[in-house]
Formats: structure tokens, C-alpha cells, sequence
């Protein structure tokens, strides 16, 4: 038994999607899709629920993160009502539901909002280093510890419960029945999937996509592991300082493309970004991109007199660790690879 | 008696002459008596062939024809046509049909087909010998036709009519012109409402000197036939004198103590004893509803213009055609069927009146209305009851109206619980202006229907819905729409009058769907509009048109020409025993006084010559022309020979 909720769509529309009503059931996406199956079948299901706007349905379904947006559905949908991009909506809207502080959810509502927190950072920054007499050294100091704080605070207060509530909804409220073991057996699954992404390669014409995600990925992970673990910027290692060069390099070229990509809406995946996923690419480019200057003026000895290119950089970081990463599109990261595991759980349940 | 007559044998380029012996039946048949020549022909119905055989009446002054070919029903009409051309009367041609009831029937067994074929040329030759021309017969036709039914399809076939000069009597039986349309205001597809849609019609017909508006008048009689109907109408009063006052009207209206049920709105409201539908209604002037007028007399002291002296009146008309446009009813749920007799579920009618009474929020007995369920094919496509058709305008105008109620009113929410949604043809906008609307669609199958029930005080509407996968979906309505469908008019008495044919839709039933859309077994009644099936304005108007055309072809030239073969009385003989007026499916049979005698006689022009009448007669006194007794019994006696 389950009730309609007519005003479902429109709270939708706020993380998104548009002319979701004017599908007629015709399935024609479902029937394109390659990464569609007869047990995981979506996105008409997905369309279906959300016109209908059975939330517990929608909350405790995996499917959202089953999909990874070739746009095919879209292109072929002869009403034109964008299942593709409601499976990337309800991906932001899942992440808001499974989000415990609900800000995620506030944030993707709001642009104004999310501007406020972005500016509120700034300030926060900017009075701090005006607290500290704007020295160089005593901020970067501090800059460096922030990162490794941020990400064990974020992670075990933002990220972990969060996940934690992901499995609850789609295991146990979706009444799987888990053999234990599997938990094991199926751990590989998430690795696999977290670090390559390959069910992306399943989508038709999509390996371009995902080798550029791929090496984005690659490049994200390991510049965090030398700027955190390695102290790229305070090193004096000459391999190290190179690495660095090149991971953030490869970060701002990726990211590059893909606002390119965004602006020329040349696919169908970029061609209706949401404010969450412009803030994403662009503050990946901007990390990247500051982050490579910081250590050009560091390798020059310019940044003694340059303490405002530190500052910039801080300031991205920490709207990154702090915003985006706990409350924005960062999570789907997790999400997708956790759903992948929780996929293969279910499909070997008791 | 027939005496040079010529037989064609057509080999039917082999389909005969592979199995019949053709050259054998052309022998056989050549010595007869009477037979002038006989010939055998590769394809009978060639150009060629046609031609030889007139030239032959015409050279060889042949006086009947036989051709033995395929069957009747193909090339029977050919045939005559030649005959006619050569110069006979088609009645002294018979067609013998030795193809699908000879070649092909006995193509195992080539002896006894050619024998077979030998019999039954000769009995066609026996009969032709027997045959008498025959002339159509001419009736005069009265340049009048009757139009029951006021509604858009009867005036604007009234109006049609009229300006082809034809003399149009317009019978109403309620007070009002409009009928159905009257009550809808917004019309799918159009600019214009109901309402106007009938003053533009009303303004068309009323001050053309060709139509006679009859309002508050019934057809209670019927007589005559094709070309010359007698109609006996009966006309109640209006109570209101011509020359009326229209303020003192308003007052008499006021000051009326009865209130009842107001069947224009559906019942959702009531209205006087003396009333009129809505302001701008025609005729322009009130009436009293005599049935629950209690004459308390409170109007007649406030207003000069009422006349209870007014009487009923019959009058007497003769009409050369009736075109019947008398409408339909809305279906009306059963007590529990989908809920009804909650307070909240109505039916769709009902609901677009409520539309039509609310301005700016949409209220229904004081509660204001947000979620709005319609159920379809209530009384349409019933898996159990007798309506097993589908109502054809109820889908569109329902999505319609959803449309109309998120215009008008802001916060509907519209569930659409259907069977498959049938917007067909160009309302297929309609269906997807509807969706974009955010209306939600749930479907089922007809033995799964949605379920209507309250629980809680909230009218809740379940549904194992196909398009979610057969899950149960609930939703609570502030409101349910019971989309039902048309039904033939429950008072059809003149349907009964008339003796118009029921199709088992209980509709009135057209001769042929394809070929005869608006003509009846009833020769000079034609149907038009909703009373022969569910239809939309515009194909109602189609149909009025065509009706309106049809009529006018049996009225236009003054007199018709009629099918000579029917049954004629031997007055002699006859000693009217009743059997054969009984047996007569088309009241063409009877009763009347010849030379002090009772006997039966038969209105020609009403008889089809069916010969129902025949077998019964047992003073054998009724013959049919074309198929005399003495033609069939010389045929039997030919084919009984050994």
C-alpha cells in the first residue's frame, strides 16, 4: 500500500528535475538503457515512483546509483521528460535524505544559501589570518593540520553516519535479508568500484567519460595522500614536488574539459547542470589549479611576499572540506560505490 | 408467356467450364420451348459480351433473358442493366447461378454438375417464361420533413434543411431549445461555450420562415409512410402568455414556494416550480413544471403574464420525411458502484455544473476541493452490465475539464484512475496538455477496478495500479468524479412511435454502419447525434448533416420511386383473418372495407417484400410480384422432372 503524494514532484524540481509529469509509461527508456537489467530495471520504475511520489519506495531503492548518466534515455524519450536527469536528481535528493545534519538538502535547495556558507568561509578565513597577523608561516602550519582534521571530523561525524543511515534505508528498511558473511565476500565489490568505476564502462559510448573520470579520481586521491601525508608544500623532496606538480596539473586540465564540456552542453549528461554540480568541477579546478601556484610560488620564493595566493588556496579548501565535500555532489563518490556493494548483497540475500 | 427467349451460358474462363459441360447445357436447352437462341460465352460480363447480348435483345426482338453465370449477388445488377439496355423490362430477366452453387460446389464430380447445371438453367427458363414486367411504384413525397429533438444536432439540421426550402417542423419535448449542450460552458476544442453554440443555432433557426419551433411537444403518433407520414403531435403549455412581462416574470419566479430538484444542474441544486435553465435560455421566457406546480396562485398575483387557462393541444401533421435527433442521457450509477451515495462523489455532469457555479475557489457542500480522483468508464465497457461500448467523449472531456479546474482554481491536484485513455484523434493534445499539468494517470484492468471507500471521514480511492507494476496505490480525495459514460435516452418512447430498431446497445440502429450510416429499416426515418450512439459535437453535427442530406433526397423531387417487388391481396379471395398483419414486420398490412368486406390490404410503399406474409395467408390469397406463385411453381416442377 502506498500513497500518492502529488506535491513529491514539486520538491523534486528543486533538486532538479523538470517535465517528469509529462512521461506516459511507454518504458522506452527502460528498453535503451545498457546498464538496465530484468532485476535492477530502471529508470521508468524511478519516473513512475517519483509521479507518484512514494518517497519510502524511492528512499529505500538503489537504483539512483545504479545509473551513471549516458543520457541515452533522454535523447530516445519521445515525450521529452529527461528520465536521466531525474536519476541525477534523485541521486542529489538520496544524498539529502540520507544526509543526518538535513543541510545537504537545504544547500542543493538554495543557491543563495550555499553563496552565504561559500562567503561565510571567506570571512572566516580571512579572520583568522587577521588574528594571526597574517603570518605566513603559523598559517600554512595550521592550513596543513586543517586538512587532516577536516577529513577525520568530516568523515566521522558527517560521512560514516551518513553512510551508516545509506545501508540502514536500502538493507535493512528494504527488508534485504543479508547473510552475514557476505559482508566479507562482497567487501572486494566496493573496492573495485570505488576505485575504478567500471560499471561506468558498461553505458554505451561513455569510455572517453570514464577514463577522464578515472584519471580525475586518481589524481584527487593521490594529490590528498601528497599534500596530507607527504607535505607536498612544505617537502623538500624533488620526487615528491613533481608528483604534486602532476596530479594537481592533471586535476585542473580534467576539470577544465569537463567545464568546457558543461558550458558547450555537448552531451546530454552536461547539458543541465545544477548549481552543486558546477560548484563541484569548479572548486576541483580551483584546488588544483591553486594549489600547482602555491608550489610555483613556493619554488620561487615568492610566496614570503604572496601571502594572498595561500590565502586563496586555504580559502577554496576549506569550502571544499567543509561544504562540498560533507554536504555536495563530493559523496556520490561513496554513495555509488557503496550502492554497488549494497547491490551485490542484495542480489545474494538469504 | 414468354415466347423467344435468350439463354447466355458463360464459361467463366474455366471457373464453369472446367467441371460443367457448357457446350452439353447449351444443347439441352436450345430445343426448349420458347428458347429463341442459346449461346455460350467465355466471360458473360465482359464489355464485349454485355454488349452482344443488348444488341441480340434489340436484333432478335428477345422478349425475356437468361444468363447463367456466377452468383446474383455480383453480377445480378450487371445483368439487369443489360437487359434494361437491350430494350426489357429488367423484371423479364432471371440470372441462374451455376458457379458457386454449381462448378465450385461439385468440382469432384464434372457428370453430375453438368446435370445439375441443365436443371437449373431450365427452371430459369421456366421461370423467365412466367415472368411480367414490373414498374417501380411512384409515391408523392410532401416537401416537410419532422426533426424531433431541439438539441445542437436537430437545429443544425433544421437549419440545413431549411435553407434548401424544405418546410422543417422542429419538435422539442422540453420547453427549452439545446438540450444536453446547454448545460456544458467550456467546450474542448472550441472558443465558444455551450451555450453560445446553441444561441448561434437557435438564432438561425428561429426567425427562418422555413421552420416551426415545437417546444414542450411530443410525437405520440405515427401513420403513413416514406413520402407521406402522418405525425400526431401533443403540446403541453407553457402557462406564459406571448406577450410577456420580464420583470413581473422574475417576480413570479421569486415569490414560487416549491422548490424541487433542479434536473438541469443534475440535482446538485434546486430550482421553482416555475423556472427557467439560465438566463439567456430560448425561448426567451419562462415556464411552470406542470408536474409540481401545486397552483397556490402566488404568481399570478405578482404577474399579468401567467395564463393557467392555457390547455393541452394535439396537432396533425404530414411530413414526407422524420429525422430523429433526440439525444441521450448521462448514465447514472448504481447505489455503491464506485461510491456513489457518498457525499463527495459525483458524476462528471454534476461536476461540471459545480465547475461552472464556482468562481474562484472550487467548493462543494462547503468544503473546499484540492484533490480531485476521476473514475472512468463508470457505466461505459462494463464487464457485467448491459453497456458494453465504449462512450467515446468521456475521456477527452474529462482531461479537459482537469484542465479547466487547474485554469480556474489554484492547488488541484488531479488522479486520472482509467481503463487506457481513448483521447483519440486530434484530442491527443488534450491528454498531453493534461500530463505536463502534473495530472497523475493510474491504470487497471476492467476486472480490477479502483475501489471507492471512506474511511476516517476522507473518501479514499485504491488501485492495483499496471503502471506501477500491479502495486497497490491509494490516494484521498477531497473529491471523486464519476466519468460516466452515454446512454440511449431512458424515456425512448419515440423510438417506440416510431418503431425505430434497437441495437443491442439498446441505441437506435442505423441499416448499415458503413454504407447506410443514417437511414433506418423505417423507410423515410433517419437518425442523427448522440440517439443512434455515443458522439462528440462534432461528429454529432456529421451526422445530423448526413441525416439532414439523406432526408432531403427522399422529400426534394416530390415523388419517389419505390421498388416494385412486393406483396399484393387478391381481394376476391381474401376473407381478412388477421395472420398476415401479424406477421408483418413493417405494419405495411391493413384492415379495410372493399364492396362490403373485410379484407387486407397492403400500403405499398411501406412493404419491402420480404414475403413474411405469404406462408401464413391460408386462403392463399397474397402474391408477390417478381416471385409470383406461378414462377416458383413452374421452376419446382422443372426441377422435379426425371
Amino acid at each position: 500500500m502506498a500513497k500518492i503524494n502529488p506535491k513529491f514532484t514539486d520538491e523534486l524540481k528543486k533538486y532538479g528535475a523538470f517535465d517528469t509529469n509529462a512521461c506516459y509509461n511507454c518504458g522506452h527508456c527502460t528498453a535503451v538503457c545498457s546498464l538496465s537489467t530484468e532485476e535492477d530495471s530502471f529508470p521508468r520504475e524511478m519516473v513512475r515512483f517519483s509521479v507518484l511520489g512514494l518517497e519510502d519506495e524511492l528512499k529505500t531503492s538503489l537504483k539512483p546509483w545504479l545509473c551513471y548518466y549516458c543520457g541515452e534515455c533522454s535523447q530516445t524519450c519521445p515525450r521529452q521528460a529527461f528520465p536521466g536527469e531525474l536519476m541525477m536528481t534523485l541521486r542529489r535528493w538520496l544524498t539529502a535524505q540520507y544526509d543526518w545534519t538535513k543541510l545537504s538538502g537545504l544547500l542543493y535547495k538554495s543557491l543563495p544559501l550555499s553563496i552565504t556558507f561559500f562567503i561565510l568561509v571567506i570571512a572566516a578565513v580571512l579572520g583568522y589570518s587577521w588574528h594571526e597577523n597574517f603570518n605566513i608561516e603559523k598559517i600554512m602550519h595550521v592550513g596543513h593540520y586543517f586538512e587532516m582534521f577536516a577529513i577525520a571530523g568530516v568523515f566521522a561525524l558527517i560521512i560514516l553516519p551518513n553512510i551508516i543511515r545509506m545501508w540502514y534505508l536500502t538493507i535493512i528498511k528494504a527488508g534485504v535479508k543479508v547473510k552475514a558473511i557476505d559482508y566479507i565476500y562482497k567487501f572486494w565489490d566496493l573496492l573495485v568500484h570505488m576505485f575504478t568505476q567500471k560499471r561506468a564502462l558498461g553505458c554505451d559510448d561513455n569510455q572517453v567519460r570514464w577514463f577522464e573520470h578515472l584519471i580525475l579520481v586518481i589524481g584527487y586521491l593521490s594529490l590528498l595522500f601528497t599534500t596530507v601525508a607527504l607535505d607536498w608544500f612544505g617537502t623538500s623532496s624533488k620526487f615528491i614536488i613533481y608528483l604534486g606538480y602532476a596530479e594537481s596539473a592533471l586535476i585542473f586540465i580534467v576539470t577544465f574539459i569537463f567545464m568546457y564540456e558543461r558550458i558547450k552542453k555537448s552531451k546530454e549528461l552536461s547539458s543541465h547542470a545544477h548549481p552543486s554540480d558546477w560548484f563541484f568541477v569548479i572548486w576541483l579546478f580551483l584546488m588544483g589549479l591553486t594549489a600547482f601556484i602555491v608550489r610555483i610560488f613556493i619554488d620561487t620564493d615568492l610566496i614570503t611576499n604572496n601571502l594572498w595566493i595561500y590565502l586563496v588556496h586555504l580559502i577554496v579548501l576549506v569550502q571544499w572540506a567543509l561544504i562540498i565535500v560533507p554536504f555536495g555532489k563530493w559523496t556520490h563518490f561513496l554513495y555509488r560505490s557503496f550502492a554497488m556493494y549494497f547491490d551485490a548483497l542484495k542480489k545474494d540475500q538469504v | 408467356m414468354k415466347s423467344k427467349i435468350g439463354v447466355y451460358i458463360c464459361h467463366c474462363g474455366g471457373n464453369i467450364s472446367d467441371y460443367v459441360d457448357v457446350n452439353k447445357v447449351r444443347e439441352s436447352v436450345k430445343e426448349i420451348q420458347g428458347v429463341e437462341i442459346s449461346i455460350d460465352t467465355m466471360f458473360a460480363c465482359a464489355d464485349s459480351s454485355q454488349k452482344q447480348i443488348a444488341e441480340d435483345i434489340a436484333n432478335k426482338k428477345l422478349d425475356a433473358l437468361v444468363v447463367a453465370s456466377c452468383s446474383p449477388k455480383l453480377h445480378y445488377p450487371t445483368f439487369s442493366a443489360v437487359a434494361e439496355r437491350g430494350g426489357l423490362n429488367k423484371y423479364n430477366y432471371v440470372h441462374a447461378n451455376i458457379r458457386e452453387q454449381v462448378s465450385w460446389a461439385h468440382s469432384d464430380n464434372k457428370e453430375g454438375a453438368t446435370e445439375k447445371a441443365i436443371k437449373v438453367v431450365k427452371s430459369a427458363i421456366a421461370r423467365v417464361k412466367e415472368s411480367v414486367p414490373l414498374e417501380p411504384i411512384e409515391v408523392k413525397a410532401q416537401k416537410s420533413i419532422a426533426v424531433l429533438g431541439a438539441g445542437v444536432a436537430g437545429m443544425r439540421a433544421a437549419k440545413e434543411l431549411a435553407d434548401l426550402g424544405i418546410q422543417v417542423y422542429l419538435i422539442e419535448r422540453e420547453h427549452f431549445v439545446g438540450g444536453r449542450i446547454s448545460q456544458l460552458d467550456f467546450l474542448c476544442g472550441a472558443d465558444i461555450t455551450g451555450k453560445e453554440l446553441v444561441t448561434q443555432l437557435y438564432e438561425k433557426i428561429h426567425k427562418h420562415p422555413n421552420v416551426t419551433l415545437f417546444t414542450g411537444a411530443e410525437v405520440i403518433e405515427k401513420g403513413g409512410s416514406i413520402g407521406n407520414f402522418k405525425v400526431k403531435v401533443k403540446i403541453t403549455p407553457r402557462y406564459i402568455k406571448d406577450e410577456c412581462n420580464p420583470e413581473q416574470l422574475q417576480k413570479a419566479i421569486d415569490v414560487c414556494p416549491v422548490e424541487v430538484e433542479d434536473d438541469f444542474n443534475f440535482n446538485i441544486t434546486k430550482r421553482k416550480a416555475i423556472y427557467r435553465n439560465y438566463d439567456s435560455e430560448y425561448p426567451h421566457f419562462p415556464t411552470i413544471d406542470s408536474k409540481n406546480c401545486t397552483r397556490c396562485g402566488e404568481c399570478e398575483k405578482v404577474c399579468s403574464s401567467i395564463d393557467f387557462t392555457q390547455k393541452e393541444e394535439i396537432i396533425d401533421l404530414t411530413v414526407g420525411s422524420i429525422l430523429a435527433a433526440t439525444g441521450f442521457d448521462p448514465y447514472q450509477p448504481k447505489e455503491n458502484e464506485f461510491g456513489w451515495g457518498i457525499e463527495n462523489v459525483v458524476t462528471l455532469p454534476q461536476f461540471r455544473r459545480i465547475i461552472n457555479m464556482c468562481d474562484n475557489k472550487l467548493i462543494y457542500k462547503g468544503k473546499e476541493i484540492k484533490d480531485i480522483a476521476y473514475i472512468y468508464c463508470v457505466g461505459s465497457r462494463q464487464v457485467e452490465g448491459d453497456n458494453k461500448y465504449c462512450s467515446r467523449y468521456c475521456c477527452t472531456a474529462t482531461l479537459y475539464t482537469s484542465i479547466l479546474t487547474h485554469k480556474k482554481y489554484k492547488g488541484i491536484h488531479s488522479f486520472h484512475f482509467n481503463r487506457g485513455i481513448r483521447t483519440y484523434g486530434k484530442q491527443e493534445v488534450i491528454y498531453d496538455e493534461a500530463s505536463r499539468l502534473g495530472d497523475i494517470f493510474l491504470q487497471s484492468y476492467e476486472y480490477d477496478p479502483p475501489v471507492v471507500t471512506k474511511v476516517n471521514g476522507k473518501t479514499n480511492v485504491k488501485i492495483e495500479d499496471l503502471l506501477t507494476g500491479g502495486k497497490e496505490i491509494e490516494v484521498n480525495a477531497d473529491l471523486v468524479v464519476l466519468v460516466t459514460g452515454m446512454e440511449p435516452r431512458n424515456d425512448c418512447s419515440i423510438g417506440d412511435v416510431l418503431k425505430i430498431p434497437k441495437g443491442r446497445d439498446r441505441f437506435y440502429n442505423e441499416i448499415h454502419m458503413k454504407l447506410r450510416p443514417v437511414e433506418t429499416v423505417i423507410d423515410g426515418v433517419t437518425i442523427a447525434g448522440a440517439c443512434q450512439g455515443p458522439k462528440n459535437i462534432m461528429e454529432s453535427m456529421n451526422s445530423a448533416l448526413s441525416a439532414a442530406a439523406k432526408s432531403y433526397s427522399i422529400v426534394n423531387k416530390g415523388e419517389l420511386a419505390l421498388e416494385p417487388i412486393i406483396a399484393k391481396v387478391d381481394k376476391d379471395t381474401c376473407v381478412w383473418c388477421g395472420k398476415c398483419a401479424e406477421a408483418c414486420p413493417f405494419d405495411a398490412i391493413t384492415k379495410v372495407n372493399a364492396n362490403g368486406k373485410e379484407i387486407a390490404e397492403i400500403n405499398a410503399s411501406v412493404c419491402k417484400g420480404c414475403g413474411m406474409c405469404l406462408p401464413v395467408c391460408e386462403s392463399d390469397s397474397i402474391d408477390m410480384d417478381g416471385f409470383t406463385n406461378t414462377e416458383i411453381e413452374s421452376m419446382i416442377n422443372v426441377l422435379a422432372e426425371n
